[in-house]
């Protein structure tokens, strides 16, 4: 990557995160902006799972970048960006919903206009009313789970992650992981029976 | 009939990754063909869920967003959502940051500056804001609603009705009602009064 003086533009057409991070570390800010820009969607979503609404995602969201920022120094590079913002993500998201019973996501305005916009396109009103329902009973029955096995399900189902990769970012073995996820699932089936 | 599967094997199992010499067993073993069904079926509905997509304005500043938030430092993280609504919002922006800093800063005054204030009379906006800023904790976002205030927050919320909400809930901006009733505890009627007062005029200067 050409050097550059701190706070001049970035001239990389499309520098690595590795590129960016050390750009960011050689002090122009506006190589983090980029890595925010690049990575912000997966952590909003990531942290979406967690809380089933907006106003605590984008805020929690926001505080896994400061984290990340502050942090950055510290980062090694030996496994992607992306998976260490994951890990700094899941800690945050973790914290918050062990300090906060999760609130009931119909309630959120997107999740309503999101299901307002699927009915509008296909299916009847009737089944359009029956999904939404057992919809619902997922996304209530995914926020009681032990804060292990909703970390392991979310990363693995939504994120699409690797099993070794979750290992890393939960700090546990590949076969822990496996066991937490047939775990959830189980979990999952009780919860929804009651 | 060979050994039932492990929790490891089923997922892998699951997710079509088993070996197949182990992936026959469920073809001879009723319970581990059941346990494999009722996780497919699991996974699926669970895969089925969505996360809505918010807003591209929300895309658009959230970088911003996080630079703002990252500039600020520590003391201002909390409310940085509320900061970063405020530079976009122009009028609306300074109508909402008066009333947030005049409930502050009666707040304060009250709390720790010598007592209730004189019926009719408050703070002048300097001294309220400055008041406002050494004691961010007052206005939080993690305030503990009151539900006896109700006759605040029927003031409040009357006075908030005539802003564009959609507008500003776009760009990120969002006092919660906790935060509010938290800055309001404990002020008199007269007091009431005149943050009433404050409010209405507030809202008709930024709306014209």
């Amino acid at each position: 990557m050409a050097s550059a003086e701190p706070g001049s533009k970035v001239t990389v057409t499309n520098p690595t995160d590795a590129e960016l991070v050390e750009s960011c570390l050689a002090g122009r800010r506006e190589s983090f902006d980029l890595l925010v820009e690049r990575h912000q969607r997966h952590v909003y979503q990531l942290c979406y799972r967690f809380v089933g609404n907006h106003e605590d995602a984008s805020d929690l969201a926001q505080d896994v970048f400061i984290r990340a920022y502050r942090g950055l120094k510290n980062f090694r590079g030996q496994a992607s960006l992306g998976t260490w913002l994951y890990r700094i993500g899941v800690n945050v998201c973790l914290n918050k919903v062990g300090a906060k019973t999760p609130q009931p996501h119909a309630l959120d305005p997107l999740l309503a206009a999101s299901d307002e916009r699927i009915v509008s396109q296909a299916e009847s009103a009737a089944d359009a009313v029956l999904r939404g329902e057992r919809a619902g009973q997922v996304r209530a029955a995914i926020a009681r789970l032990p804060r292990k096995q909703r970390a392991t399900l979310i990363l693995r189902v939504y994120h699409e992650l690797p099993h070794e990769q979750i290992a890393g970012i939960l700090g546990s073995s590949v076969g822990a992981v496996k066991a937490n996820f047939f775990h959830a699932l189980n979990n999952l089936k009780k919860l929804m029976a009651e | 009939m060979t050994t039932h599967l492990s929790e490891s094997e089923l997922v892998d199992l699951v997710e079509d990754a088993l070996e197949a010499r182990r992936a026959v067993h469920v073809e001879s073993c009723a319970a581990c063909r059941e346990q494999v069904e009722a996780c497919r079926a699991m996974l699926r509905d669970t895969a089925a869920i969505e996360v809505p997509e918010p807003s591209p304005l929300f895309w658009e500043h959230f970088s911003a967003r996080v630079r703002s938030a990252i500039e600020a430092g520590p003391a201002e993280r909390r409310s940085g959502r509320a900061w970063f609504g405020l530079r976009g919002l122009g009028s609306l922006a300074a109508a909402v940051a008066v009333i947030i800093a005049v409930v502050s800063g009666v707040h304060l005054v009250r709390a720790g500056l010598g007592g209730a204030l004189p019926a009719g009379t408050v703070a002048g906006p300097a001294a309220i804001t400055s008041a406002a800023a050494d004691e961010r904790d007052t206005v939080s976002v993690d305030g503990v609603p009151d539900p006896d205030n109700a006759e605040v927050w029927s003031v409040l919320t009357a006075a908030a009705s005539t802003l564009e909400f959609d507008e500003a809930h776009d760009v990120g901006l969002h006092v919660h009602p906790a935060a509010i009733d938290h800055a309001v505890q404990g002020l008199s009627a007269a007091e009431l009064t005149e943050l009433g007062r404050l409010l209405q005029s507030e809202l008709k200067r930024s709306s014209n």
